[in-house]
């Protein structure tokens, strides 16, 4: 969104690995690192899990290393029940992780080991954004745009615009609410949980209630 | 040559390739490798320095020169940094800086940014004037021999960067490490679409039946692909279900145990027919081609592996892969999505036995798995990823670079 114009600004953002060379063996060791590394790394294994093509089973990296890598898991559905945007920065959500594995750990005080090269390598990202070249100043226009674009622009807007914003809400439900006055349509978006579905599946529901809308505008003008 | 690739690779991938061009047009780039003809590194430059060229970078590809010994010394030490025990001795290390050194006075090396691929010419950083020096390790260093790795880190940490292809090889280094895996090209021979008559000629000339489900493993003949535990696992499978295994390979000139692997391999499959054990001579790229789309379901039962490319082929030609959990291919392979992760011979034959049992689920798999292909691994993604390492070294501090 610009505030010239209030067209809606398809952006995509790119990702691009950095190893921290830092790399966990058993929880002790997970605790201790993420006890110390950066906010980035935090940022990088919770909330661009969604960009990476993943199991629904788990909802961060952390989860799905402590139930795939170490069979842990109880710990790894009560890492998959943080919701990352539940906190403002990402101290709030270290601090979250550290409480849950400090749970665990007073019950089960002899965590296994994961074997030799499936340790947690805690990576962060460079991320390099920019407009895809697309704009909307309607829904109608909104909707062909939401078709074309690749799902990392759909990730920018869904998911990371939640952090980025820092006020829990996707691009594109404010978008609707503030420029278009569409509070309902924008409270169906918000409705969408964001850790059920995949790229294509928030994809696909943005398109139908977007749809949906645009056919009742076009029959009250008719 | 970028044209090629639209409606092929995602979009933002060449935008991004494009903004990235403008930013850097006319700066200059050059890659550094030791070898003009075979192996990845060269077939990907290869494909890859026209297409930066055109968009406006300045990009040129050198090789590097030695003799008969400094190739020895390299050998050697690229055994080491995959975890073979060799010995480099004092001498060695300084023949090897040495010719770096005449290399370093015949090369132009003034460029803005430098990307020197893998050991050979990594002392040539001794040699940088200006720019960002970026140290390109292709190699498996998950467990190397520690001596040799930290003699070699003492020219790796002097880089502005390293750039490793799988997280597990990044090594502690007082420098940014960046994770970029290689990609596979389209447009190469390898790769791409074939006519059914092509197809049939080489199905005719390599005798293969079609009448029958084709499981298919491309591989060196080495211990660590498991050649054996393929057609263990075939034999498990032919019990119910009639199919045909091919294992298809090149010689590797290096690597001494292949023939011996090979005449394993071949008197273990004694006397089934079914079994196609085929030496295909070097560069058999369009044979290889044909076999990957002629399969019903591509094996990599890796035990160890690089990368294991040969999985993102398959996967490209939406065929239902599956492949031991060992260096790059958990990253190709999402388990239940994109294919299978299999970690025994009986996890490999009850893999196989669903996909010939569920066609629909294979079909889905295969679908899948080409579109995270063109999402992740082709050769599109590596450029973006190179440029945007030489990009965020020129905007070091940030995390967020908005273009």
């Amino acid at each position: 969104m610009t505030a010239k114009n209030k067209s809606f600004i398809f952006t995509q953002c790119v990702n691009i690995l950095k190893s921290t060379g830092k790399k966990a063996a058993d929880i002790h060791e997970l605790r201790a690192i993420i006890a110390d590394i950066s906010e980035e790394s935090i940022f990088h294994h919770t909330c661009q899990y969604f960009l990476k093509e993943h199991v629904l089973e788990y909802t961060n990296d952390f989860a799905r290393w402590a139930g795939e890598s170490l069979e842990e898991s109880s710990l790894a559905e009560h890492l998959s029940n943080i919701d990352p945007y539940d906190y403002r920065n990402m101290q709030g959500l270290r601090n979250e992780l550290l409480r849950v594995i400090d749970d665990y750990m007073k019950k089960y005080r002899e965590p296994r080991r994961a074997i030799p090269g499936d340790e947690f390598y805690f990576n962060e990202t460079v991320t390099l954004t920019f407009p895809v070249g697309i704009q909307a100043q309607n829904l109608a226009e909104f909707l062909i745009g939401i078709r074309f674009i690749d799902p990392q622009s759909i990730y920018y807007h869904f998911y990371e615009a939640r952090m980025r914003l820092r006020n829990g809400v996707d691009d594109f439900s404010l978008w609707m609410e503030q420029v278009l006055g569409k509070k309902e349509l924008a409270e169906r978006i918000r409705a969408i949980d964001p850790f059920m579905h995949h790229i294509e599946g928030i994809r696909d529901f943005i398109v139908t209630a977007v749809e949906e809308e645009v056919k009742n505008e076009m029959e009250v003008i008719h | 040559m970028i044209n090629e690739y639209f409606g092929v690779a995602p979009k933002g991938d060449l935008l991004l390739i494009q903004k990235l061009g403008e930013k850097f047009r006319s700066r200059s780039l050059v890659h550094i490798n030791s070898t003009r003809e075979g192996g990845g590194v060269a077939e990907i430059l290869y494909r890859m320095i026209p297409i930066i060229h055109e968009l406006g970078i300045d990009v040129r590809w050198e090789v590097m020169e030695g003799d008969e010994r400094f190739y020895d010394i390299t050998k050697k030490i690229h055994n080491a940094l995959q975890g073979y025990p060799e010995k480099i001795s004092r001498q060695m290390w300084d023949y090897h800086f040495e010719v770096n050194q005449q290399n370093a006075g015949r090369l132009s090396l003034d460029s803005d940014a430098v990307f020197i691929h893998d050991p050979q010419p990594s002392p040539l950083i001794k040699f940088k004037k200006k720019g960002t020096w970026m140290w390109r390790c292709h190699i498996d260093v998950a467990n190397p021999i520690h001596e040799v790795c930290n003699y070699l880190k003492k020219y790796c940490k002097k880089f502005d960067a390293a750039i490793f292809s799988v997280a597990q090889f990044a090594q502690e280094m007082p420098i940014a490490e960046f994770i970029i895996p290689p990609s596979i090209d389209p447009f190469s021979e390898k790769n791409r679409e074939l006519g059914d008559k092509e197809i049939k000629e080489t199905v005719d000339r390599l005798e293969i039946p079609t009448d029958r489900p084709i499981i298919l493993q491309v591989s060196r003949f080495d211990r660590f692909k498991d050649p054996i535990g393929v057609i263990e696992a075939y034999r498990n499978v032919k019990k119910y279900n009639d199919c045909i295994l091919i294992l298809a390979g090149s010689p590797a000139t290096d690597d001494p145990e292949g023939s011996e692997v090979l005449e394993e391999v071949r008197q273990y499959a004694a006397g089934d027919s079914d079994i196609k054990v085929l030496l295909l001579p070097p560069f058999s790229d369009k044979d290889i081609n044909a076999l990957q789309r002629i399969a019903t379901i591509v094996v990599q039962k890796s035990l160890k592996e690089g990368f294991g490319l040969t999985v993102s082929e398959a996967m490209w030609k939406g065929k239902p892969v599956l492949g031991g959990a060992a260096g790059g291919i958990p990253l190709q392979i999402i388990h239940g999505i994109t294919g299978f992760l299999v970690y025994s011979v009986e996890g490999a034959a009850f893999r196989i036995r669903q996909f010939l049992n569920n066609p629909g689920m294979a079909v889905r798999m295969g679908e899948k798995g080409k579109e995270y292909i063109r999402q992740n691994f082709l050769m599109t993604r590596q450029i973006r990823d190179y440029l945007s390492v030489w990009y965020a070294l020129e905007n070091r501090g940030k995390s967020i670079l908005e273009l």
